[in-house]
């Protein structure tokens, strides 16, 4: 494959759609080579972006979600529109943050984006 | 039990000594621990290959049931205490037909997934538990492909195909005595929902709430859990997105 090896998944803000995302993270944590209790951490980790995501966006808005592979690393964006900042003392933000390397969540031009990195935890391979 | 019927004296003072050995040395010291493990399963097989055989004709290859009552028999070995003066083989002897039927339960999805990843099944988590052991880490993908010798694609879709089947075969069976339930209060200081979330967490099973709280308060990995409480890494995958779907619906109910 040349170049990054990035997909991106656009659909409306309806929790139907959050199993796409799942399975989604599932592919591409095998490309990004996780061992599998992180690629199941990729799965809970976009379901619970998505979800909080899809919660505060007005019905019928557009969520993107853009997940890029390398070696050993896997990293997420999920956008909707919304205008407020998430709050980093919550259950949901707890949870996501454990289940990733790295956390941030930005509001700009009326669009908040999740972003989520998950490296690979062994250093043996 | 029956199939340790033909040990010669010299095959039990063996075991004995590899027990004792066993019980000396620490998991972490991986190789040689791995290798008297080992050593322990293959003198078993025969009482394995005797159990699974009792479940053969019921449409599943002999082969299968063999792997899956291994992985029964790797739980039983981890759990054995050499102190008790228990047999080894009656003691592993429940944790390797409780697989094999565990295996048939979970066959009840039988009719949505298609047969090729049904049959993916028993294998999958047998290589995913010796990868496991062997690598001392979770396998990854390309791995378990490369293991079973069937394209990733497949153990993908078979990953996924576990993750559809219902709630109720998910249900192993696990002792409450056996539980020590770490304390949230402190790590729910941080939470601005812990007047609503304490009681809902305190609300879940025993086991749901010790999975959840080893996972996102002491961050603790999945594959940790699972060596923990002696269950599959997919399993504890599966508690985990069960209960946090629970929490949320439980969450948004109390909000709204």
């Amino acid at each position: 494959m040349s170049g990054p090896d990035e997909v991106r998944l656009s659909f409306e803000a309806d929790t139907r759609n959050i199993a796409l995302t799942r399975t989604l993270a599932a592919a591409m944590a095998a490309r990004a080579d996780l061992p599998i209790d992180q690629l199941e951490d990729a799965r809970l980790a976009v379901d619970e972006a998505v979800t909080q995501v899809i919660a505060s966006a007005p019905a019928g808005a557009e969520v993107v979600c853009i997940m890029s592979a390398a070696p050993g690393e896997l990293s997420i964006t999920v956008s909707a529109p919304g205008t407020q900042e998430p709050s980093q003392s919550t259950f949901s933000w707890m949870v996501l943050s454990a289940l990733v390397s790295s956390l941030d969540a930005q509001v700009a031009d009326g669009r908040i984006t999740f972003m989520l990195l998950i490296e690979r935890a062994d250093v043996d391979a | 039990m029956t199939g340790s019927s033909s040990w010669t004296p010299e095959r039990r003072a063996r075991e004995h000594e590899l027990l004792l050995r066993l019980s000396a040395i620490s998991p972490a010291d991986s190789s040689e621990y791995n290798a008297i493990r080992d050593e322990l399963v293959t003198m078993h097989l025969p009482l394995v290959r005797h159990l699974a055989r009792k479940y053969a004709d019921r449409g599943e290859p002999l082969e299968d049931l063999v792997q899956v009552g291994t992985v029964g028999l790797i739980t039983a070995l981890d759990r054995f205490d050499n102190e008790r003066g228990t047999e080894l083989a009656s003691f592993a002897g429940p944790y390797i037909t409780g697989e094999i039927r565990r295996h048939f339960r979970d066959k009840a999805w039988s009719v949505r997934i298609p047969r090729s990843l049904q049959e993916l099944q028993g294998p999958l988590a047998a290589a995913t538990e010796k990868l496991t052991r062997d690598l001392n880490r979770s396998p990854t993908v390309a791995e378990l492909a490369a293991s079973l010798n069937v394209p990733e694609d497949l153990v993908l879709d078979a990953m996924e195909a576990r993750h559809s089947y219902s709630a109720s075969s998910l249900d192993e069976a696990l002792e409450a005595g056996t539980l020590s339930l770490p304390s949230i209060d402190l790590a729910l200081e941080r939470i601005d929902e812990r007047e609503t979330l304490e009681p809902l967490l305190q609300a879940l099973p025993d086991r749901e709430r010790l999975i959840l709280t080893r996972r996102f308060f002491d961050e603790w990995s999945q594959r940790q859990i699972a060596d923990e409480l002696g269950i599959s890494q997919m399993h504890v995958s599966r508690i985990l997105a069960r209960t946090l779907t629970h929490l949320r619906i439980q969450l948004k109910d109390t909000r709204d």
